[in-house]
């Protein structure tokens, strides 16, 4: 769901340049103070696996094909959609720049879709559903909404732009990552799942919890 | 960097070459979701003439093999790594005295 050049209007393009910046903004200010030494490797591995992941085309009904995203993975990973903001504007710049895959003008609208709506979509939808219908069947609804909203942002982008009909762009493109989505929430799943098997104190709910975990503890010594 | 943090690495850039390796076989040549609604609708595909070194993820000396693609891929990651290590490590929290 890359936007390449052309698509959009140069002055519109600003505009998703100007939501960029202000994201990154927030981002990097998150990264200061949430991000620390253990988390380096966790960005750069997940940097190469959405890089790798965003390359390969699926083939889907239809006759087109469609990438796996990941927004909502390196959102739910980090419990922060500013991971996500940051990690896609690495990987959508050496995708336009060495690649060819998406725009440099559109870089902003890129990020937006697949970053910052893919990543806050992924996380607080993950948030709601995880205690009434489990943690697995969350992340495969928050995963499968994430880039099903991103691709229908893109639709929107695409009929401001002038380049798409809305009705006929929201339902071409919202067929074809319905589909997509599927792949994602199944690989999404997959890989938290490893995660939590092979490095679990790499996720960030583990993290949490055991700053919790250890604070009783301290009391109790206190109170002896 | 703790040996953990190393195999994890090693771990990781594994996976995304078999993914890399596995990619021109698996990979579909159809136009993805994007580029078919743009056909379907007619839009006409007008870039701005900007000549990226590796256009399609394929290596320009390999010609049209698998391996074009593959090295394309290889490349990709390992930028995307490195990249993605450097600006995390610049971007970390600094460690300060008062929370040891």
């Amino acid at each position: 769901m890359h936007i390449p050049d052309g698509f959009i209007p140069l002055w519109q393009c600003a505009i998703y340049y100007v939501i960029l910046i202000v994201a990154l903004y927030f981002s990097l200010n998150w990264a200061r103070k949430n991000l620390d030494e253990k988390m380096v490797p966790l960005m750069a591995v997940l940097a190469a696996g959405i890089f790798a992941i965003m390359s390969m085309n699926m083939p889907i009904p239809f006759g087109t094909s469609g990438h796996m995203v990941g927004g909502a993975l390196v959102a739910i990973v980090f419990c922060a959609p500013e991971a996500a903001i940051i990690v896609f504007t690495l990987v959508l710049l050496v995708q336009g720049l060495f690649f060819g895959d998406g725009g440099i003008t559109a870089l902003g609208a890129n990020v937006l879709n697949m970053g910052i709506i893919g990543g806050f979509t992924g996380l607080y939808v993950f948030k709601a559903l995880r205690k009434p219908i489990g943690k697995y069947p969350a992340i495969a609804v928050a995963s499968w909404l994430a880039i099903f909203l991103a691709a229908e942002a893109v639709a929107i982008e695409m009929w401001l732009a002038g380049t798409f009909p809305l009705i006929q762009g929201l339902a071409f493109m919202g067929l074809y990552h319905a589909f997509i989505g599927i792949i994602e929430a199944v690989l999404t799943v997959v890989v938290i799942m490893a995660l939590e098997k092979l490095r679990p104190d790499l996720l960030a709910w583990n993290r949490k919890r055991k700053v919790e975990e250890i604070k009783p503890e301290a009391g109790e010594v206190v109170s002896k | 960097m703790n040996k953990k943090d190393k195999s994890f690495i090693i771990g990781g850039v594994i996976v995304c070459l078999v993914i890399a390796v596995l990619s021109p076989f698996l990979a579909s040549s159809n136009p993805d979701g994007l580029e078919k609604s743009a056909e379907n609708l007619a839009v006409p595909d007008n870039g701005l003439g900007y000549e990226p070194p590796f256009p399609d993820y394929t290596v320009g000396v390999f010609g049209d093999s698998p391996l074009a693609e593959i090295a394309g891929l290889a490349i990709g990651i390992l930028i995307a790594l490195g990249l993605g290590y450097a600006v995390a490590y610049l971007l970390k929290r600094r460690k300060t005295t008062e929370s040891e």
